[in-house]
C-alpha cells in the first residue's frame, strides 16, 4: 500500500493506492475531517442559510450561495425577478471562470512541470481570475463570500454605467484567455493550427502518450439541465434519484444516481459541443479530453458573461419579497465549478431543521470498491506511475474542502 | 451640571408665568403683553426673551418635556424592575398634572390641539425629543429584560401615554370622583397587565 | 534574502488563501516573501515536509480554526505542526476570523478557537500575533501586513490585536447609503439603491471594525454598497443569529453604533425621523429605458 496526499488543490485527500504487478489495482481516496456545515445550519433562521453556505468552500462558496438561495425559493414556491436571475448567471458564471483559470495554473501546471512541462508563469493568469472576482463584487459588493443572493432574488441594483465595467472586465479576461490559453476555434480540426497552452498541453501529453488515460465510466450527469449522457445519448435524469451512502473511509459520502457512479463537471456539460464531442470521439473520456472540456468552458462561460451582461435592464425589479418562510422543503442544484451541486432544506417554524448538501467531488471521487469503483477511482486503475494518476485525479479538480463540508 | 445664569433664570420666570396664565385664561386670550405685565417688565425687554408668542409657545413645550424627561430618566436609571418603574412614571406624571397643572394643560390644550403653531420648528419629535427618549429607553430596556412584550413603539407609547393623558383630561374636566392619586395603582398595573411579556 | 513566511491551515475552508490571491500586490510581494508552504501557491515544502521542518521563520501565517486533536495536516497533528512552527516564528499573522477568534467552523466544535483568542476571550499571550480577521480577510489587509512586516515595521494593534489602522474605521464609514442612516430613511426591501440596511435588514456596519468602504473590496465595491447588509465578519462573535434582520427592541436597534450612547442616538434619531427630505424619499435616479435592444 502507498499512500500519497494530494494536496495544493481545495484542501488536501489521501490516496491509498493498493498495486498489483506494478499497476494500480484499486485506490481508496480519504478527506480527513468534517466541519459541521449542515449542523451550523440547523436550528437557525431559514434565511441565514445564505451567510452560512458561502463558507463552505473558498473557490466555490458562491455556487453554494446559490444553491441556498435557490433551496430556500424552491420552498417558498418563490421565483425570483428574471433580472436577479440573470444578475446570478453573471456571478455564478463568473466564479467558474475564476476557478477554471486558477485550476489550470495551480494545480494542473505545477504537475506538468514537474513532469518536464515549460515553466508558465501564473501571476497573469491569477490577475484575471482576480478580474472575474470584481465582476462577482460590482453585483455581490465583495468575492469571495458575498451573501448577496437571497430568498426573493438579489441585494444589488446595478446601474447602466456598473454593467459597462463588468463588460470590460470581461473582456479583458476574454482578450487574456484567446491569447494565451486557447484561440476562439469551435473544432478540434481547427485545433490543430492554433497556438495557446492548451496546445501545449495538448502536445506534452500526446509525446508522452497521456492523452487517453484516465477514462472513467463514459457516464455523465449534469442535474441542472436534468439529463444523464450514455454514451452521449441524452436522457432526462431527475433530482430524486439521486441518493448519498457512506465511502467506508474518512467523513465524504459516496453520491450516486440510481445507485451508480456517474461523472459530473465541465466534461458533463460540455460533452455535446463539437469541439469537446471531437475529442471525446478520439480519446473518450480521459485525461485531455477531461482537461480541455474545462478549459473550453472557459470560452463559453465567457460568451454567455458577455450576453447575459446584455440582458440586464436597470428598470426591472432585483427583489421580489416573500413573506416569511415558515414551513416547507426545498431542493436545488447548481451547475458549480465542479459539477453538480446540490442543495437540501427542511424548514419548520421558520429554521432550519434538516440541511443536506451533496457536491460534485462527491460524485467524482466516490469510493467504491476495485469491482464497482467510482468515476476518478475507475480513471486510475492500470496505471504505473502515480504522477500521472495524480494528474488524473487533478483532472477532476478536486474540493476537499466541499466534500467535507 | 452648571448653575443657570441670570438671563435663563429670568427666561424661565417668563416661561412658568406664560403657562400659568395660559391655563388661567386660555392660550389666545394671553398676550405678550399681559405675560410682561405679569412679571413687571417691559414688552420690549421680554421681547428680548422671546421674539414671538410663536417662538414662546414652541419654548414652552420643549421646556415641559424636559421637565418631564429629566424626571423619567431619573426612573430609567434607578436599578428597579420594569413594573415598579410603570408606577413610578405614573406617579410622576400625576404628581406634576397635581403640583403644576399648567404643565399637563399646555402639552394636552396647546400643543396637541393647536399643531398649526408648531409646525415649523417643532415638527415631529423636535420639541418633545428629551420627553420621548426617555420613553424610549425605558420602552427598550423593558423589552431588553424580556419584562415587556416586543411591539410598535407608537402602538405602546399611545396606550401608556394616551391613557396617563386622558385620566388627567377628565379630572381637568371634574369628571373623576377622586383624586388621581387614587387611580395610580390600578392604573400601573392595567399598563403593566397590557404591556407585559406573555411568559 | 527574501522573508520566509510559511501558510498553514487549520480548520478552513480555503477563502482567506483564495482571498490573498486577489491582492493587487501579489506579484512584488512574492518577490520579497517566499512562502516555504502555501495551500494554493508553488513552495519549496509539500505539506508532509513540514513533520521534519526545524529552521527558523520569519512569519507564521494561520488560516482556520486551532483544533488541538483528531486533524491531520499532512500525517502530522495540525496542533504539533502549529506548537512547533509558532515557536520558530518571529510573528504568527491570524487570517480570516477562524484563526483569529475561532469563527464559523466553531459554532459546530465549540473547542475550536483562534490562534491567541476564543470568540473574543484571549487564551493565550502571545506578544508577535497580529490577528487579521475578517471572512475572508480582505486581501489588502493580508497583503499589506505581510509587506510591512517584510520592511521590519509593525502595525499598531488594537485591543483585539488587530491592526488599528484597519479595524478603527467601522464598515459603516464610507457607505454610500451613509446619507439615509443620517436621516433614518430605511430601505424598505433588498435589491435597492436607496435607504439604509441598519433599521430593518440586519446590517452590523455601524459597530462593525474595518476598512471595507474605505479600500473596497475587488477594487470595485462593498457589500454594502451592493446593498447586503455587513454581517460583521470581523468581529470576534460573527457568526451571528439571524443576520438579515435588525434585532429591535419596540422598534429600536438592539445594538447602537459604536460608542454611541443609546440616548444621544435616539435623541438625534427622534429628530432625524421628524423631518421627510424628499430627496432621500425618492429614487435616486430614474430607471431609463436602458440600452436599445435587439430584436429577437
Amino acid at each position: 500500500m502507498r499512500v500519497d496526499i494530494l494536496q495544493k488543490i481545495e484542501g488536501e485527500a489521501f490516496l491509498r493506492y493498493r498495486f498489483k504487478k506494478g499497476r494500480i489495482e484499486h485506490v481508496k481516496i480519504e478527506f480527513p475531517h468534517y466541519r459541521g456545515v449542515e449542523e451550523i445550519m440547523r436550528g437557525r433562521p431559514a434565511e441565514d442559510a445564505v451567510a452560512i453556505a458561502p463558507r463552505v468552500c473558498g473557490i466555490c462558496g458562491h455556487s453554494h450561495l446559490i444553491a441556498a438561495a435557490e433551496a430556500l425559493e424552491n420552498a417558498a414556491g418563490v421565483t425570483p425577478p428574471l433580472k436577479a436571475r440573470y444578475i446570478r448567471n453573471v456571478t455564478l458564471g463568473c466564479e467558474l471562470i475564476q476557478n477554471h483559470i486558477k485550476w489550470l495554473y495551480l494545480v494542473i501546471l505545477p504537475l506538468l512541470k514537474r513532469m518536464g512541462f515549460r515553466e508558465v508563469p501564473f501571476f497573469e493568469a491569477i490577475d484575471k481570475s482576480a478580474t472575474a472576482g470584481k465582476i462577482i463584487a460590482i453585483f455581490g459588493g465583495q468575492y469571495p463570500h458575498t451573501s448577496y443572493a437571497v430568498l426573493g432574488g438579489v441585494c444589488s441594483d446595478p446601474t447602466l454605467l456598473e454593467i459597462q465595467k463588468a463588460k470590460l472586465f470581461a473582456k479583458e479576461i476574454e482578450d487574456f484567455f484567446h491569447s494565451e490559453v486557447m484561440e476562439e476555434i469551435e473544432r478540434f480540426s481547427e485545433f490543430k493550427d492554433s497556438r495557446g497552452i492548451l496546445k501545449e498541453i495538448y502536445i506534452f501529453l500526446k509525446h508522452k502518450e497521456l492523452l487517453d488515460i484516465g477514462r472513467a465510466h463514459d457516464r455523465f450527469l449534469n442535474l441542472r439541465e436534468g439529463t444523464k449522457i450514455l454514451g452521449l445519448k441524452r436522457v432526462s435524469a431527475k433530482l430524486r434519484y439521486v441518493s448519498t451512502a457512506p465511502s467506508g473511509i474518512g467523513y465524504a459520502k459516496n453520491a450516486l444516481y440510481k445507485g451508480k457512479y456517474f461523472e459530473v463537471g465541465p466534461l458533463a456539460r460540455r460533452i455535446h459541443t463539437p469541439f469537446v464531442k471531437d475529442l471525446h470521439r478520439r480519446y473518450k473520456d480521459g485525461l485531455f479530453t477531461r482537461i480541455a472540456a474545462r478549459v473550453y468552458e472557459i470560452k463559453i462561460l465567457l460568451s454567455q458573461l458577455k450576453e447575459t451582461l446584455k440582458k440586464i435592464e436597470p428598470q426591472g425589479d432585483s427583489f421580489v419579497k416573500t413573506d416569511s418562510l415558515a414551513e416547507g422543503t426545498g431542493e436545488a442544484v447548481v451547475e458549480a465549478p465542479r459539477g453538480s451541486l446540490i442543495h437540501r432544506v427542511k424548514i419548520k417554524k421558520g429554521k432550519i431543521e434538516r440541511y443536506e448538501i451533496i457536491t460534485p467531488t462527491q460524485f467524482n471521487l466516490s469510493n467504491g470498491t476495485s469491482l464497482n469503483p467510482g468515476p476518478a477511482q475507475k480513471a486510475v486503475i492500470g496505471l504505473r506511475d502515480r504522477s500521472e494518476a495524480e494528474l488524473v485525479f487533478r483532472s477532476f479538480d478536486i474540493c476537499s474542502v466541499c466534500t467535507t463540508h | 451640571m452648571s448653575k443657570p445664569t441670570k438671563k435663563e433664570q429670568r427666561k424661565i420666570e417668563i416661561m412658568d408665568t406664560a403657562l400659568r396664565l395660559f391655563s388661567k385664561e386660555g392660550f389666545f386670550a394671553v398676550t405678550i403683553a399681559d405675560i410682561a405685565k405679569e412679571l413687571n417688565m417691559s414688552v420690549g425687554n421680554l421681547y428680548n426673551y422671546f421674539s414671538s408668542k410663536e417662538a414662546l409657545a414652541k419654548e414652552l413645550i420643549f421646556y415641559i418635556s424636559k421637565i418631564l424627561g429629566t424626571k423619567i430618566r431619573e426612573i430609567n436609571m434607578m436599578d428597579i424592575k420594569t413594573k415598579e418603574k410603570i408606577e413610578k412614571i405614573v406617579e410622576v406624571y400625576f404628581n406634576t398634572a397635581i403640583e403644576r397643572p399648567e404643565l399637563i394643560d399646555y402639552f394636552l390644550r396647546v400643543y396637541l390641539s393647536h399643531k398649526e403653531i408648531f409646525k415649523e420648528g417643532c415638527e415631529g419629535m423636535i420639541c418633545v425629543s428629551p420627553f420621548v427618549t426617555e420613553i424610549m429607553i425605558f420602552f427598550e430596556e423593558g423589552v431588553r429584560n424580556s419584562e415587556l412584550r416586543d411591539q410598535d413603539f407608537f402602538t405602546a407609547f399611545g396606550l401608556f401615554m394616551g391613557y396617563l393623558g386622558g385620566m388627567v383630561y377628565l379630572k381637568g374636566e371634574g369628571m373623576l370622583p377622586n383624586d388621581l392619586k387614587f387611580y395610580t395603582r390600578s392604573i400601573s398595573e392595567n399598563i403593566y397587565r397590557a404591556l407585559k411579556s406573555e411568559d | 534574502m527574501k522573508t520566509k513566511a510559511l501558510w498553514l491551515q487549520g480548520v478552513s475552508c480555503n477563502g482567506n488563501s483564495h482571498s490573498f490571491l486577489n491582492y493587487e500586490g501579489l506579484r512584488e510581494l512574492l518577490s520579497k516573501v517566499e512562502f516555504l508552504y502555501h495551500p494554493l501557491l508553488p513552495s519549496r515544502l509539500r505539506i508532509e515536509d513540514l513533520a521534519d521542518f526545524t529552521e527558523d521563520i520569519d512569519i507564521l501565517v494561520i488560516e482556520g480554526a486551532i483544533k488541538k486533536e483528531g486533524f491531520l495536516r499532512g500525517k502530522k497533528e495540525f496542533f504539533r505542526l502549529f506548537q512547533k512552527l509558532k515557536k520558530k516564528a518571529k510573528y504568527i499573522v491570524a487570517v480570516g476570523n477562524c484563526a483569529s477568534f475561532g469563527g464559523v467552523f466553531k459554532e459546530y466544535e465549540a473547542d475550536l478557537t483562534g490562534v491567541g483568542y476564543s470568540k473574543g476571550e484571549k487564551i493565550a499571550d502571545f506578544e508577535n500575533l497580529i490577528n487579521v480577521p475578517g471572512c475572508p480577510a480582505h486581501p489588502e489587509w493580508i497583503g499589506s501586513v505581510l509587506s510591512l512586516l517584510c520592511e521590519g515595521c509593525e502595525p499598531e494593534l488594537d485591543e483585539l490585536s488587530r491592526p488599528a489602522e484597519i479595524y478603527s474605521y467601522t464598515v459603516h464609514a464610507g457607505c454610500l447609503r451613509n446619507e439615509y442612516f443620517e436621516w433614518k430613511v430605511d430601505s424598505a426591501t433588498f435589491g435597492s439603491k436607496e435607504g439604509c440596511l441598519f433599521y430593518q435588514q440586519g446590517c452590523q456596519a455601524p459597530y462593525t471594525g474595518g476598512n471595507c468602504n474605505k479600500i473596497l473590496w475587488n477594487g470595485v465595491s462593498s457589500k454594502t454598497r451592493a446593498g447586503m447588509p455587513c454581517i460583521g465578519c470581523t468581529e470576534p462573535g460573527f457568526p451571528s443569529r439571524d443576520l438579515f434582520k435588525t434585532k429591535t427592541y419596540m422598534g429600536i436597534p438592539a445594538r447602537m453604533p459604536k460608542g454611541v450612547p443609546k440616548r444621544a442616538y435616539l435623541t438625534l434619531t427622534g429628530v432625524a425621523k421628524s423631518f421627510k427630505i424628499d430627496r432621500l424619499n425618492n429614487p435616486l435616479m430614474p430607471k431609463g429605458p436602458g440600452c436599445e435592444k435587439e430584436e429577437s
